[in-house]
């Protein structure tokens, strides 16, 4: 196919990619969106296989074939609660395929017109991009599937050591740069192979100790930033192989992480430095107020019946969903409680906090799932001075999001993060499965607050109670 | 700190600053409350009820006033006709009051006021922000109004309001129409609608019309498309072309509508003519008008402002005091909005003696709009409001700049809103100000990190191609030209995705992510192209691998946003 039509189909698969994202940014034309950003894919795919510089078709399509293959397995079988483990482990293989291109490009050195050292710095920046997403990725996988402990690894000095790994890395590019011996001089390795091997393993380092640091906490943020990642990932590969389509989409997805990760940070009152860099999650262990503090009084325990005469005498309710909603499944239960309510005229909303779960949105696409209307589900600017007026707040497995502590305590680590402010309904109900502290390791004072009352119980069963004992005749 | 609260003395007022419910609160905010004998006898508020509230019942007027740290009232000060005396002579030097002022042409009690060092609170200038909204007394007495030119057409018309189908006959309903949607528009759109009539509703800004749709009103559009959003809930002034579309609209509505009800209002101008001569007597005999716009002028053309006269056979109703005609409700809002706004202050200690500056260097909106004199000094208007402020007015420079307690004459074409009577007409509670602000500033927000990090980026390769070009020994001027030409592709992209993304409504982060995530898997492209080659050679091989994990993300990805996707409804 000639230069100029390959060209053509590259601007018609970027506008299809731009239009996709656009589609993306409401409900309503989402669908549309997504079926945007797959023709993109097929056209691009297509012009790229009809291109001159294509061989061995029947491994490429084997591979193609293998891959859909596995890709459309893992899309059906997953489970919406493991959505984030999903997103984090496809961002290593982008990672991984990135490293991948960049050894190949390195070895092949050829079919790129103008300069070598030019060349062979644009493989490094794409191997150590790619290097990073990569390892990164495969720990936060480990650390939402919980094979890998939620606690941040926080080695002693460990800025120090990210900067010299950076710096290495650095210095490792400049010896490859300067590598320009001639091809395959003895038959073997271009040159500088060992400094970009070397490069690729400290890279690879960097990334995982990036991550390991990082709290539990800042889970949404992390595969956000890794989400960013690997579009700069695509984007350095395309400046290595000078395809502009990879580098335009790659920009797109870099820049649109970017965002989602600046949101998130926003919505925690944190900077995204400090979320990058890590350290948050096991915050000073309370070393502002010296030993932890008693608890200001007791927690008052509810049971399902007296709830469920509380919900059915209210007429404003509001679900405050956290993970352990996702951790219990409980997001069917919770949508039959709403069905529950709504025939005895109560009217019952969901409050979302931005970073509720392990990932950007999480609770809108459980919700979503158990087919909870989406006009129903406020976010928190919407809904936070609607508490005051609302009968009964159920906070079902959330914790820092609702914590007072975050508006008054200024030793607390989570001092001036936005919260729901759900102590200020008439009543709050707090269902939890044990009274441990939340993912930040925070204690919460909104427990021992008077209006509050706990249930312990897991949230499904907890919810499938609540159900029975709503639809109950009133005794 | 004392606080005070008189009889309204104004012939047509029936209003009162205080109810014995704010009483109450005011106590329990530390307030040493007195009230004026017989203050709410228009209001049906005994006296015994205020003091049983806890306010000190003052038979002397003239020791109230004097005694008082703290005046609240419903209209300006003015002269008690009972006393013989200007109210602003009576109190003492240095004393708040909080009252509707209508700054913009009151300039002979500012004038006044100011020489006895008065510090002045104006309620109609609290800016219609979102937190000011409980102490919104416009929106409170607008509301009133709206509510109470509705029973007032009622009253002078000759029909039901709902269609009827009798055994002695079909009654059809009435036709109401309401021009100016704001607060007062709504409400009496709201009433209408709730006594069965057939309800329609004008307004140039087109952001209301939802809010119309919402009180089940028919909204009326002309072809012309221009909006009149001015800013601060009010309207502007509309080009010629949109005011002559305007009229034709309103000359075949008025054939066709029983009643109208007219509320729009600019600010610091006389009210617009819109209903005219003509209109009227186009209407059936036996057709109302309403307006409420008669303190400044009159929506229509034929109003005379404090009666009820008949012209053509349409009865023009211009009453000025629709809201003392809900004396007791209009008394408990307008209190509530004062005992919120004294809550806001900080109540009686932090009002008290030196603390009095109402927080005025704290940069709160609410004081900088309300305040008119701080200790007799101007500080009216505030510098910089998102309103159309009545400065903009011909003739009416800014009192500000002449210095304190000195004004220029008020000119007469420019009467303004200002007047004897606390009667606001149409305001929308804002949104529009407040949310085009926040709008502008998130988007410079928005802005700055990514062109910094564009600059930054800049930078850097600039310097990465400087080393490059001094230590290889190649020819420079290539490489260089063909980053650029890639670093420029980059760069646009970056802004494109930046603005694109900013828009997605949180509740799709997800789904965004995992459609992201399927497109980065365009990396495969890299993969195929190092496809080229012996079946066994390491290029061929990592690129089929890389091809082959890039697929999984690819099909993964789109295919996990599709089912994701499909589970949203509304």
């Amino acid at each position: 196919m000639s230069e100029a039509f390959l060209s053509l189909a590259w601007v018609v698969a970027g506008v299809l990619f731009i239009s996709s994202l656009r589609g993306l940014s409401h409900p309503e034309t989402a669908r549309r969106g997504n079926g945007y950003g797959m023709v993109g894919m097929l056209i691009a795919v297509a012009a790229a296989m009809t291109a001159g510089e294509v061989g061995n078709f029947g491994m490429l399509v084997a591979a193609i074939g293998a891959g859909s293959a596995i890709g459309a397995q893992l899309a059906r079988s997953v489970a919406m609660t493991a959505m984030p483990e999903l997103v984090a482990i496809l961002h290593s293989f982008v990672g991984l395929a990135a490293v991948l291109v960049g050894f190949a490009s390195y070895l092949a050195q050829d079919a790129h017109e103008g300069s070598h050292a030019l060349l062979l710095g644009e493989i490094a920046l794409d191997v150590l991009v790619g290097s990073i997403t990569f390892t990164g990725s495969v720990i936060a996988f480990g650390k939402l599937r919980g094979s890998l402990s939620g606690r941040p690894l926080l080695l002693p000095g460990r800025h120090a050591l990210n900067a010299l790994a950076a710096l290495l890395c650095l210095g490792l590019a400049v010896v490859l740069v300067r590598a320009t011996e001639p091809v395959g001089m003895a038959g073997d390795l271009p040159g500088g192979f060992g400094a970009l091997l070397a490069m690729t393993l400290i890279a690879g380092a960097l990334g995982a100790h990036l991550v390991l640091a990082i709290g539990g906490a800042d889970m949404p943020v992390v595969v956000s930033m890794l989400n960013s990642y690997s579009g700069w990932t695509a984007s350095a590969a395309g400046f290595m192989l000078g395809n502009d389509l990879l580098i335009i989409t790659g920009a797109l997805v870099g820049s649109s992480g970017a965002i989602l990760s600046h949101i998130m940070c926003r919505a925690m009152n944190r900077s995204l430095a400090s979320v990058i860099f890590g350290g948050f999650g096991a915050a000073p262990p309370k070393s502002a107020s010296g030993t932890p503090q008693p608890p200001p009084g007791d927690v008052v325990e509810t049971t399902v019946e007296e709830l469920a005469a509380e919900l059915r005498a209210g007429t404003e309710v509001v679900i405050v969903p956290g993970y352990g909603m996702a951790v219990a499944r409980a997001q069917h239960a919770v949508r039959q409680l709403v069905d529950a309510l709504k025939e005895r005229g109560v009217r019952t909303r969901f409050a979302i906090h931005p970073v509720a779960g392990r990932l950007p949105g999480h609770m809108n696409v459980l919700l979503a799932e158990a087919a909870v209307p989406y006009d129903l589900v406020l976010e928190m600017d919407e809904i936070n001075h609607d508490f005051p007026t609302t009968d009964v707040v159920l906070v079902i497995g959330a914790n820092d999001i609702v914590n007072p502590a975050a508006q008054t305590d200024t030793a607390s680590p989570i001092y001036g993060m936005p919260v729901l402010e759900v102590w200020k309904a008439r009543r709050t109900v707090v269902v939890k499965r044990s009274r441990g502290a939340g993912y930040a390791g925070i204690d919460n004072p909104l427990f021992y607050h008077g209006n509050t009352r706990m249930l312990f119980a897991d949230a499904k069963d907890g919810m499938e109670k609540l159900v029975a004992a709503v639809q109950a005749p009133a005794a | 700190m004392r606080l005070a609260v008189p009889k309204e003395s104004h012939p047509r007022e029936r209003r009162v600053a205080a109810t014995p419910d704010s009483v109450r609160k005011l106590v329990a905010l530390g307030f040493d409350v007195a009230v004026e004998a017989g203050c709410g006898a228009g209001a049906c508020l005994p006296d015994a009820a205020y003091s049983a509230a806890g306010a000190r019942l003052e038979a002397d007027p003239v020791r109230l006033y004097a005694d008082a740290d703290l005046l609240l009232k419903v209209r300006p000060l003015h002269d008690r006709p009972d006393l013989g005396r200007h109210e602003g002579d009576l109190l003492r030097t240095g004393a708040t009051v909080v009252s509707f002022v209508w700054p913009a042409g009151a300039h002979a009690l500012l004038d006044r006021l100011a020489q006895r060092g008065i510090t002045l609170f104006s309620m109609d200038q609290i800016p219609r922000i979102t937190r000011a909204q409980k102490m919104d007394a416009l929106s409170s007495m607008a509301n009133i109004a709206g509510y109470r030119a509705v029973i007032e057409a009622a009253h002078q018309f000759g029909s039901f309001f709902t269609g009827q189908i009798t055994a002695a006959g079909k009654i059809a309903p009435a036709k109401v129409l309401v021009i100016g949607a704001g607060v007062a528009g709504l409400a009496a759109l709201g009433a209408a609608k709730g006594m069965g009539a057939v309800v329609r509703a004008f307004d140039t800004r087109a952001a209301v019309r939802d809010q119309v749709k919402s009180m089940g009103a028919e909204f009326l559009e002309v072809t012309v498309t221009e909006d009149g959003e001015g800013g601060g809930g009010y309207a502007r002034e509309m080009s010629p072309a949109f005011i002559a579309a305007e009229m034709a609209l309103f000359r075949a509505q008025a054939r066709e509508v029983d009643i109208v009800i007219t509320t729009a209002l600019i600010p610091g101008r006389p009210a617009p003519k819109l209903w005219l001569a003509d209109m009227v007597e186009a209407m059936k005999p036996g057709s109302v008008v309403v307006d409420l716009a008669a303190e400044a002028g009159g929506n229509c053309e034929l109003t005379v402002p404090d009666e009820a006269v008949v012209r053509h056979g349409v009865t023009i109703v211009g009453f000025t005091d629709l809201t003392s005609r809900l004396a007791t409700t209009a008394s408990q809002l307008y209190a509530q909005n004062l005992v919120h706004l004294l809550t806001d202050f900080g109540g009686a200690q932090a009002m008290d003696a030196d603390a009095r500056d109402f927080r005025l260097n704290g940069d709160d909106d609410v004081v900088r709009g309300g305040l008119v004199l701080r200790r007799g000094e101007l500080v009216w208007p505030p510098a910089a409001r998102p309103a159309p402020s009545p400065e903009s007015a011909p003739a009416s420079t800014s009192p500000a700049a002449t210095g304190a307690g000195s004004f220029p004459a008020a000119s007469p074409a420019a009467p303004a809103l200002t007047s004897k009577l606390g009667v606001p007409t149409i305001q929308v509670v804002d949104e529009v100000p407040a949310s085009a602000r926040l709008a502008r500033d998130t988007s410079s927000a928005r802005q700055s990190p990514l062109t910094w990090a564009m600059v930054g980026l800049t930078v850097v390769a600039w310097l990465a191609l400087h080393y490059a070009a001094g230590h290889t020994g190649e020819d420079p001027s290539k490489a260089t030209a063909l980053f650029l030409e890639r670093f420029t592709v980059f760069v646009l992209a970056c802004f494109v995705g930046w603005q694109v993304v900013w828009n997605v409504t949180p509740a799709l982060h997800t789904p965004l992510m995992s459609v992201t995530n399927a497109i980065s898997g365009i990396i495969l492209l890299g993969g195929i192209l190092h496809t080229n080659g012996p079946p066994g050679a390491a290029p061929v091989v990592l690129g089929v691998v890389a091809v082959w994990l890039a697929t999984i993300n690819v099909a993964g990805g789109f295919l996990v946003t599709r089912r994701m996707l499909r589970m949203f409804r509304k």
